[in-house]
């Protein structure tokens, strides 16, 4: 886990659970309505940051590596 | 006197167990904030009002439980019951048991699920009428949980009716809370110890091993009692709501035979037949909450100190939200309120969608067309869920 990765959430889906900003809170932030976004586009990547994503309850958070694009949350199925 | 003056919610009123949605309609659009002084509750019914007030745990207490008469019963609540937990010691928790519960850990459980689901189908395929909660929905999510849990499959039966009793409402409805409630924790007493000496691939013993660093910022590993409760909590959170989904799924489809085709001819529509059935019919139709602080909707104050009834089954057909909310459409694409929002989002919902999809995979794959004994069919509600006790299918079209 490392390099550079794009986090973003997908707020048609966010159930608003605030579990992604308490487990990690230097990349995710609540707005006034309990949704979560990224607090920044690109970030460090962390064992941190994937927990947050694998344990969003809906997968609404996607991550995939700055450089290459690939996509590592979720897989390619 | 005019319409609003008569309109009356009683929830433990076994007359609007068949159908409460004119009533929850009228609620929603004549008094969006319910008072009834009998009960002492509120009660909201809006999509946006449901929406906003689970998601503001802040005002919306979940430490004194989330059923209307725990709140009212002032019970004292083991600590660790994640339901019955406000952030941050809730989050703290329920990250625990995120990790086991990543809905991709969830997806591998599928095999296991749909061995079991068949294994139950064998008995009743061929038969030209048979209970569908007797046969699946009553068995298979504790049997899943079971699985989860690592629980032998020789013993769970019994675990079943013992959390279903502990939740159940006796004579007027109004559940019984004991003194000191533990919701049927006893039962998993004797498996932490044996556990222990048999550790495996299950929850059970992950949770005995994880570390984490807990809400005093030690860092620790669980205690027995707090493993129990876990277990306890994830079995009553499990069990009976994903049963009576099952249950709806034969009810829906047999009420809508032309959409039962469909599904029929292209199981690829499954997974969003059961959206709608969880729309349209939620297994938990309400949630309560303790208001800590005064809160308003609508221009009217809910004072703190009061139980308030969110009530999903309204917010579910609230045609601000969804366009001709009362038509049953699998079809439909849209977010409901039956898995809650906000900190206590439903840790099972990706759980309750796989065991929904492959229940509804199977029995399609053996019967194509049936129909409901409605009048040998029984319908209940405690005082957390709603659906069919027994459910009778007269089959009609099977499979060759
Ligand atoms: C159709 C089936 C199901 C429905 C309708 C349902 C509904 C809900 C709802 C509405 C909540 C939020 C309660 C609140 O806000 O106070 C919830 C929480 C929860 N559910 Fe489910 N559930 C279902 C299946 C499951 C399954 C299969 C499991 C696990 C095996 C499960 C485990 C939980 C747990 C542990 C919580 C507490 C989460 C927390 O407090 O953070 N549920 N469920
Ligand atoms: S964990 Fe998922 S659902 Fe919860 S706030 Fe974060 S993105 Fe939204």
């Amino acid at each position: 886990m490392s390099g550079r990765w794009n986090v973003s959430v997908d707020r048609r889906v966010c159930a608003r659970t605030g579990l992604c900003a308490a487990s990690a809170p230097a990349q995710f932030e609540l707005d006034e309505t309990g949704q979560s976004h990224a607090r920044a586009e690109t970030t460090a990547g962390s064992d941190e940051v994937m927990e947050a994503a694998e344990s969003c309850p809906v997968e609404a958070i996607a991550i995939s590596d700055a450089e290459t694009g690939e996509p590592l949350f979720p897989p390619e199925s | 006197m005019n319409a609003a003056d008569e309109l009356y919610w009683d929830p433990y009123d076994h007359s609007f167990v068949v159908d409460p949605y004119p009533l929850f309609n009228r609620m929603r659009e004549e008094s969006p904030v319910y008072r009834n002084e009998r009960y002492d509750f509120y009660a909201v019914t809006r999509f946006a009002h449901v929406q906003r007030g689970l998601a503001d745990w802040r005002t919306f207490s979940s430490a004194r439980g989330d059923i209307l008469e725990l709140i009212q019963s002032g019970v004292e609540l083991p600590p660790g019951t994640l339901i019955f937990e406000d952030p941050p010691v809730h989050d703290v928790h329920r990250r625990l048991l995120a990790r086991v519960f990543t809905p991709r850990r969830i997806a591998t459980l599928e095999p296991q699920v749909r061995a079991f689901c068949r294994r139950a189908l064998e008995p009743v395929t061929g038969a030209d009428r048979f209970d569908l909660v007797e046969a699946v929905g009553a068995e298979m999510p504790m049997r899943v949980i079971g699985m989860l849990l690592g629980i032998p499959e020789a013993d769970q039966p019994a675990f079943r009716d013992r959390t279903d009793s502990a939740l159940s409402t006796e004579g007027r409805g109004r559940m019984e809370v004991r003194e000191k409630e533990d919701f049927g924790a006893e039962q998993f007493r004797d498996y932490i110890q044996w556990r222990k000496e048999h550790p495996s691939d299950d929850l059970m013993t992950e949770l005995m091993n994880a570390e984490f660093e807990d809400e005093n910022g030690v860092r620790r590993t669980l205690t027995d009692e707090e493993v129990l409760t876990y277990c306890t909590v994830v079995a009553g959170a499990g069990n009976e709501t994903t049963g009576r989904l099952i249950g709806w799924f034969g009810a829906l489809m047999a009420r809508y035979p032309e959409q039962r085709r469909q599904l029929a001819a292209d199981p690829s529509l499954i997974p969003g037949a059961i959206e709608e059935i969880l729309r349209f019919e939620p297994t938990g139709p309400f949630t309560a909450r303790y208001v800590v602080q005064d809160a308003e909707f609508h221009g009217r104050t809910v004072p703190a100190g009061s139980a308030i009834l969110f009530v999903q089954a309204a917010a579910n057909r609230d045609p601000r939200r969804f366009p001709d909310p009362d038509r049953f459409d699998i079809h439909r694409v849209t977010q409901h309120m039956t898995f809650g929002v906000g900190a206590h989002y439903c840790l099972g919902a990706a759980l309750a969608r796989l065991e929904g999809r492959v229940a509804a995979e199977e029995i399609l794959k053996r019967f194509t067309d049936w129909d409901v004994d409605w009048n040998a069919a029984e319908l209940a509600q405690t005082s957390t869920v709603r659906g069919w006790k027994t459910l009778p299918l007269v089959v009609e079209g099977t499979r060759r």
